[in-house]
C-alpha cells in the first residue's frame, strides 16, 4: 500500500472554513477564542501523528441501515462514499472516518436529543470505516431528517451527516459535515452559510451519483474528503 | 514543469455539535500507552496523568467535548516517518488518545512522560499537543501541554517562546498529587475563551 504522508502545511484560506459567531448558536460564541492564534514553526510533533489507529480506534460499522439481520432502520436507504484525498489529489489510505446523524425523522440516537421527534428502534446512526488504498470510503445508511435548532428564532438543520476522519498526521484532522444536493434548506443553514465562499460550500454539498453506478437498493451520494497536506517535493512524472 | 496532480482546497471545517456519539468512546481510549484498548501498557517511560477541566466564557465547564492528545514516546521519538528515527520509536506506545469532558468539564489521559527531542525549530521540550472539538468550535483547536520540573528546557521551546512571556504559564501544567494507579497526577485548566491574561492560547500549524 503506497502511504502518502504529505510533509507541507500551507495555512487554511479563511475563506473556505467557518466564521464565528453563528447567529442562534451560543456556544459559538462562548467556546471560541477572543485572542487569534499563535502562529508557531511546525515541528516533528505537530508534522506527525498516529499512523496506525485502526487498532484503537476499530472500522467496522459502514452499515447503520441495518442494526441486525432483519432490523432495518426506517427512511430512504442511501450510500455515501467518496474518496480521502490529499491538496495534491493524492488518496490518503488507511484514514479512519467516523459518521454520525440524525435518524429519519431527525432525531439523534443520543441523551442530550430530547425533541418531541421518533426515536427509530432499528437505527443508531454511529458507524467507523476506513479509507481503502486508493482513499475509498463509504457507508450504507438511511437519509437523515431536517430539524429545527431549539431556541434559534426558527433555524432547520437540513438533512446533513458529521464526517470525522483521522489521517497519518493530526494537521490532516477534518470534522465536516455532508449536505445533499437539492435541499432547499441548504440556502439558509446557518452552519453552511458560515463558510464564506460560495466554492467551499458547494464541496461541502454531496454529489448524487448515477443511479446505474450502484445497486439498486441504495440511493448513492459521492463525497470527497480533503484534507490539509502537500507534498513539498512533488513526485517525477 | 508539469504538475501531475490537480491541487485541492481542504474540506470546510464544521462542528463535531452537540451529538458527537457517546458510543464511538471505549475505556482505555483516553490512555496513550495502550495500542489497543486491550493491550498491556507500554514497559517504557514513567507513567503519569495528564488532567483538567476544558471551561468556556465566564469559566463554565464546557461539556462533551472532545479532547485528543499525541505526544512522543519517553525517548522523544515518533512512530511516523518524518521522524528521523521512526524505527527507534518504542513499539509498545501509541502515543494518541481521545477523551471527552463531563458535566463538570473534565477530562483525564493516561500517558507517560514524553522525552524532549532536538529539532530543527530548536530543542523541544516534554510537551503533549491537544486538539479541541466541541460543539460550537468551528475548527481545529490546537494548543500544547508542557509540564513542570523542565524548567530549563521549557525556558528554550521554541512553541513556547512564540508565545508572550506572561502567557507561557497557562501552557505549563501544575503537579498535582498521585492518581489512584500512583502514577503522578499533573493538572491543566484550559480556558477557551475569557479574559486575555486567562485565556488559554492556541495555535494556528
Amino acid at each position: 500500500m503506497r502511504v502518502t504522508l504529505p510533509d507541507r502545511f500551507d495555512p487554511l484560506d479563511p475563506a473556505t472554513q467557518p466564521v464565528v459567531p453563528i447567529p442562534g448558536y451560543p456556544n459559538t460564541r462562548f467556546r471560541n477564542p477572543a485572542r487569534p492564534p499563535f502562529r508557531r514553526g511546525l515541528t516533528r510533533s505537530e508534522l506527525t501523528g498516529p499512523l496506525d489507529l485502526a487498532q484503537k480506534l476499530r472500522p467496522g460499522d459502514s452499515n447503520l441501515a441495518v442494526l441486525a439481520p432483519g432490523r432495518m432502520a426506517q427512511g430512504q436507504l442511501i450510500h455515501v462514499g467518496g474518496r480521502v484525498l490529499d491538496e495534491d489529489d493524492r488518496p490518503v489510505a488507511g484514514a479512519i472516518v467516523e459518521l454520525w446523524q440524525a435518524n429519519g425523522g431527525g432525531r439523534y440516537f443520543h441523551p442530550i436529543d430530547t425533541r418531541a421527534a421518533p426515536l427509530d428502534p432499528d437505527f443508531v446512526g454511529n458507524g467507523r470505516t476506513m479509507s481503502d488504498a486508493e482513499g475509498r470510503y463509504g457507508f450504507f445508511t438511511i437519509k437523515p431528517g431536517a430539524y429545527p435548532v431549539p431556541d434559534s428564532g426558527r433555524w432547520w438543520r437540513p438533512p446533513h451527516i458529521h464526517v470525522s476522519v483521522l489521517g497519518p498526521g493530526t494537521l490532516m484532522r477534518l470534522v465536516t459535515q455532508m449536505y445533499f444536493p437539492g435541499d432547499p434548506l441548504n440556502g439558509f443553514d446557518r452552519i453552511l452559510l458560515s463558510v464564506p465562499d460560495a466554492a467551499a460550500q458547494r464541496r461541502c454539498i454531496a454529489e448524487a451519483t448515477a443511479p446505474a453506478a450502484i445497486d439498486g437498493e441504495w440511493l448513492g451520494f459521492t463525497h470527497d474528503l480533503v484534507l490539509r497536506g502537500r507534498q513539498a517535493t512533488p513526485p517525477l512524472p | 514543469m508539469s504538475i501531475a496532480n490537480q491541487p485541492r482546497v481542504p474540506t470546510a471545517w464544521a462542528t463535531i455539535g452537540p451529538f458527537f456519539p457517546q458510543t464511538f468512546f471505549r475505556p482505555g481510549d483516553n490512555d496513550l500507552t495502550r495500542l489497543t484498548p486491550e493491550a498491556p501498557q507500554t514497559a517504557r517511560g514513567a507513567p503519569m496523568w495528564l488532567a483538567g477541566r476544558l471551561l468556556q466564557e465566564g469559566g463554565t465547564p464546557c461539556v462533551n467535548a472532545v479532547l485528543e492528545a499525541w505526544q512522543a514516546d519517553a525517548a522523544g521519538r515518533f512512530a511516523h516517518p518524518r521522524d528521523p528515527a521512526w524505527q527507534q520509536a518504542d513499539p509498545g506506545f501509541l502515543g494518541w488518545g481521545r477523551a471527552w469532558t463531563d458535566a463538570a468539564g473534565r477530562f483525564a489521559f493516561r500517558t507517560i512522560i514524553p522525552g524532549g527531542y532536538a529539532d530543527a525549530a530548536g530543542p523541544r521540550a516534554p510537551h503533549i499537543n491537544l486538539t479541541i472539538i466541541g460543539s460550537g468550535i468551528m475548527g481545529r483547536l490546537a494548543t500544547t501541554v508542557f509540564l513542570p520540573g523542565f524548567a530549563a528546557a521549557n525556558a528554550c521551546d521554541p512553541v513556547l517562546a512564540a508565545l508572550p512571556p506572561a502567557l507561557r504559564p497557562l501552557l505549563v501544567a501544575r503537579e498535582e498529587g498521585v492518581a489512584e494507579d500512583g502514577a503522578p497526577r499533573f493538572a491543566l485548566d484550559l480556558l477557551l475563551r475569557g479574559a486575555p491574561e486567562a485565556e488559554t492560547p492556541f495555535f494556528e500549524d
